[in-house]
């Protein structure tokens, strides 16, 4: 395939959801391609390949990131948190999934993965976000569905249960 | 949040009851289109012009066909010669306009920038991509057609070869004598409206995997598609192959809005590829494709007739849709409804409209949210504006003169509508109390502060929504099933579709309610045209009036069935059993209880005993049809072909930085009639939507092109959406009228908000230039364009200062 130019794919290791995996990664693969494609984790969306609507949003290295302009080569080791990964280890929703679920967060779904994982990161820094850091906090992400009311609504849920609990 | 005061504990309808859908994407589970991969999956990559306006004089794909892991390369010649044109989703035809021969890809001639012209299937998307690039293609470009007044003049250039001119279609929508209106009028108001490009941009773009079934030689579309069933037959009809050989399925869908309805070349030429390849061939739209798919470019030239008082007398309209190159999609139909939903809300008798739909080299349009009846809005309620600015009076207050009153409904349009109900003045008294419109107005009368000018908005938007449109598939009707197992679970099948809206937890609410079952009973299927039934999908604020409507006729019919095995067991007249919440119980009996699943299962097991008298199994399906939609022409050659007419008020303040042009909307409220309201969460969802459709079309997004018609706008950099900080918190208050001929009472819920909402910011922004000079009439507001008039206010007052 693609006889004409001169391909060298690189063998890289990271750690997805928890579990060890290698992928020969192809110069040019996105990221997003990499987790969509080679490991089937099509929870990541594509949206606009161009790192504006944050719907391929994954969380690398403990910082969030959109996986549609980051070249998969580059990145010999990592430790990656997609959606897919989100839910505690009984199985059960964590209290940013709850809550957006509880609240009518989403519409058409689509934008989920970038909503859910910039709200967790959101609450990790602000644990009591004020509306103009829940904007700020979302400001990577679009959503065409809400207007974003609801999803402002669902993280300030989510940040009231998690003080609650810890 | 709204206020539901009046929430009936025992049943789901009218609670916000959590999503039965919304678990699968949280944990990203929800399978979209682009999810699915087959065994010996091709890819497919679409070379498109890059030219307005050419001729094709060569197309070369040897180059292409050496590199390795492609397929098939194909060119429009050679795919006109296996399918046939596209059907038109609404056949301009039948609308008395001229019908276009539009292709999958272009032959001989190209008539935008981004028409599908050549395509590669490969092994991988990167091959294909990168094979595309060898493809040769020799043009003899053209001048192009753009603006759609200049394309009407006789020595424009014709787009469509045969064509006598570029006018599609022409129409009047004229009623009583406007002429003496106008001659009698104290004032007259002249107000061009220039509505720009701007369109739907869901998140998830349109993908479509077409996979061919060796077994009965057919083929199955997993396409992104509204209308499954409808497209099945516009398939069948382009591939020449019956309609029970096609299979049609849309799975979970990231947004539509319109964009997703059909006519699209991608669509058949999939299938096409899938038969002549024996392989599924997918094909994913990038989002610069995605930005190709335009609408709402309309230009308005009202007139207003005004007496002394501020009473509209009567209204002229000369409109021009700018609907770009011919298509299939219904895109068009857009400029149709805008003539016929004239005068909106407005007690107005006397009105000559004339709508002009225009041909050009740009990219053509497809639906999209507000279908028309937003540019109805954004033109009236900017017209009345400049009149209330003219006349010296209060915006606010001419509406409220002119209004429609309450008791006026059902109330017959002069373009031949019945509007079935609806108290627009007390709508508007909503809005503005909610928003604290006297406290606003008292710190406008403050001035400026630092700059930065304040401006009130009011608009009034009346959204027609759940239309029917004879001679097409547009369907005023819909069909469900209710089937239920012999362990109780109940499964609905319903010929609507979702798009994402939640119309599926709606729709079990009211099974739930109507069948005596638990929300955690119930499935719903959608989108697949195997296993549904016939059905039109999703379109025009209507899944929940007739999938809701249907299902609930539905249920009915399987309670009846379920009731009579009870009273059977119980050994008492059915009218004395109860069901609630899959509990039976015999009135007036404590303690004498069934459960649904052992009713069920005595039904199935019991067809010689206990269920002897009903029809097994335990299934039905039923048709919601409206009866107020009218499809004989009245004596003015009239129909109506809605059911249903949501209408809302919005008001809204914005801040205007006067030296950088920037806007800000400081609050937003709304007053919404969406009839009786079965989840309120949904229904704010939907408004809170729309509003952001509204608010970012009228202040950011638009899609721009350079003097030879090659399309600028190819990114979210150019295509700026609004993001969180950009909207405001919407106060949302509820003015309900229950329509009184559908289910329940409901109206449409999905459309209403784009027009209102986008005027009532432009109306909330020129507000506030009125001390600067400033009336922009010409959209988006950006801050670049509202600058600009800024500036050139300033010059003239100069100039006329030095003069």
């Amino acid at each position: 395939m693609m006889d004409d130019l001169l391909v060298q794919s690189v063998l890289v290791q990271w750690r997805v959801n928890g579990k060890l995996h290698e992928i020969e990664a192809m110069p040019g693969m996105s990221l997003l391609d990499a987790v969509r494609e080679q490991l089937g984790l099509t929870g990541t969306h594509m949206g606009c390949q161009t790192g504006h609507c944050g719907a391929c949003t994954v969380m690398l290295d403990g910082r969030i990131v959109k996986s549609c302009l980051t070249q998969a080569a580059t990145l010999p080791r990592a430790e990656i948190v997609t959606i897919e990964g989100l839910k505690r280890a009984d199985g059960t929703l964590n209290p940013v999934q709850q809550a957006f679920w509880d609240e009518a967060g989403f519409q058409c779904g689509y934008c989920a993965p970038g909503m859910l994982l910039s709200a967790m990161e959101l609450l990790a820094e602000h644990p009591d976000p004020t509306d103009a850091q829940i904007d700020t906090g979302l400001a990577g992400n679009l959503c065409r569905c809400t207007g974003y009311r609801s999803l402002v609504r669902a993280v300030k849920a989510a940040a009231a249960k998690m003080r609650e609990t810890s | 949040m709204a206020d539901h005061s009046t929430i009936d504990d025992t049943r789901y309808v009218g609670q916000a009851v959590r999503t039965i859908e919304g678990r699968a994407p949280i944990v990203g589970a929800a399978r979209y289109t682009n999810d699915f991969v087959f065994p010996g999956q091709l890819y497919a990559h679409i070379v498109r012009s890059p030219h307005a306006a050419a001729r094709i004089r060569r197309i070369d794909t040897s180059g292409a066909l050496k590199v390795s892991g492609v397929v098939r390369v194909l060119d429009g010649a050679e795919a006109a010669a296996h399918i046939k044109p596209i059907t038109h989703y609404i056949d301009p035809a039948v609308f008395g306009g001229k019908s276009a021969e539009v292709r999958v890809m272009a032959v001989d001639e190209v008539w935008c920038y981004g028409q599908p012209v050549a395509v590669v299937v490969a092994e991988d998307k990167r091959t294909a991509r990168f094979a595309a690039q060898r493809i040769q293609i020799v043009y003899d470009v053209l001048e192009p057609v753009l603006d759609a007044e200049a394309a009407t003049a006789p020595d424009a250039r014709i787009v469509v070869p045969g064509w006598d001119s570029n006018i599609m279609m022409q129409a009047p929508f004229r009623n009583g004598d406007p002429d003496a209106a106008f001659a009698k009028a104290a004032h007259v108001v002249k107000t061009s409206v220039d509505i720009h490009r701007f369109s739907t941009q869901p998140i998830e773009t349109r993908c479509y995997n077409a996979v061919w079934e060796h077994d009965i030689e057919g083929v199955t579309l997993y396409a992104t598609a509204q209308n499954p069933h409808p497209l099945r037959h516009v398939l069948s009809e382009v591939l020449g192959m019956p309609e029970s050989k096609i299979r049609v399925h849309a799975p979970v869908i990231g947004g539509a809005f319109g964009m997703k309805m059909h006519g699209h070349p991608e669509e058949a030429l999939m299938c096409l590829l899938a038969k002549l390849t024996g392989r599924p061939v997918k094909w994913t739209e990038t989002r610069e494709e995605c930005l190709l798919i335009g609408a709402r470019e309309q230009r308005h030239h009202m007139e207003l007739a005004l007496d002394a008082d501020g009473v509209i007398l009567g209204l002229r309209d000369r409109y021009f849709a700018n609907v770009g190159a011919p298509s299939a999609c219904p895109g068009w139909g857009m400029a149709f409804l805008t003539g016929l939903t004239m005068p909106g809300p407005y007690a107005v008798r006397d009105i000559d409209v004339q709508m002009t739909v225009v041909i050009t080299n740009k990219p053509s349009w497809n639906a999209a949210r507000g279908y028309g009846k937003e540019s109805t809005a954004l033109a009236l309620e900017l017209a009345i504006e400049d009149a209330a600015r003219q006349l010296g009076m209060d915006a606010a207050e001419i509406r409220l003169k002119n209004f429609i009153r309450a008791e006026q409904f059902p109330y017959n349009s002069p373009t031949g509508l019945v509007y079935d109900s609806g108290d627009y003045s007390g709508a508007v008294l909503k809005a503005m109390h909610a928003i604290g419109y006297e406290g606003w107005k008292a710190r406008q009368a403050e001035g400026p502060k630092d700059g930065k000018y304040i401006g009130i908005g009011v608009a009034f938007e009346l959204t027609p929504e759940g239309g029917a449109l004879p001679g097409t598939m547009v369907a005023g009707y819909d069909s469900s099933s209710v089937r239920v197992a012999p362990d109780g679970s109940v499964r609905i099948l319903t010929g609507v579709t979702t798009p994402g809206t939640g119309n599926p937890t709606g729709i079990a609410q009211i099974v739930a309610d109507e069948l005596g079952v638990t929300m955690d009973a119930i499935e719903v299927t959608q989108g697949d045209t195997t296993t549904c039934p016939y059905g039109f999908g999703n379109y025009s604020g209507r899944s929940t009036i007739v999938g809701g409507g249907s299902a609930a006729l539905a249920a009915q019919q399987v309670r009846a069935k379920v009731v009579t095995v009870a009273a059977a067991l119980f050994d008492v007249p059915e009218a004395d059993v109860e069901l609630h919440r899959g509990v039976f119980s015999v009135k007036g009996q404590q303690g004498r209880t069934l459960t649904f699943k052992e009713v069920c299962y005595a039904a199935y097991t019991g067809a010689y005993s206990v269920a002897h008298g009903i029809t097994l199994p335990l299934e039905a399906t039923a048709t919601f049809k409206p009866s107020n939609i009218r499809h004989t022409p009245d004596e003015n050659g009239r129909i109506n072909p809605y059911p249903s007419y949501s209408n809302a008020a919005y008001v809204t303040v914005c801040e205007v930085d006067v030296e950088t042009g920037k806007t800000k909307v400081l609050a937003f409220a709304a007053a919404h009639d969406c009839g009786r309201v079965i989840n309120p969460v949904l229904v704010e969802g939907q408004a809170c939507g729309a509003i952001s459709f509204g608010v970012g079309g009228a202040m950011f997004e638009a899609i721009a092109f350079d003097s030879s018609g090659r399309q600028l706008t190819r990114s979210f950099m150019d295509y700026v959406m609004p993001r969180s900080e950009d909207l405001p918190a919407v106060k949302m208050v509820h003015h309900d009228s229950p329509n009184p001929v559908t289910y329940m009472g409901l109206k449409g819920a999905g459309e209403a908000g784009v027009g209102g909402s986008a005027a009532a910011v432009v109306n909330a922004i020129n507000n506030a230039l009125i001390p600067l000079g400033v009336s922009l009439n010409t959209l988006p507001l950006s801050a670049p364009n509202v600058w600009g008039a800024i500036q050139a206010a300033r010059k003239r007052g100069q100039r006329e200062a030095a003069e």
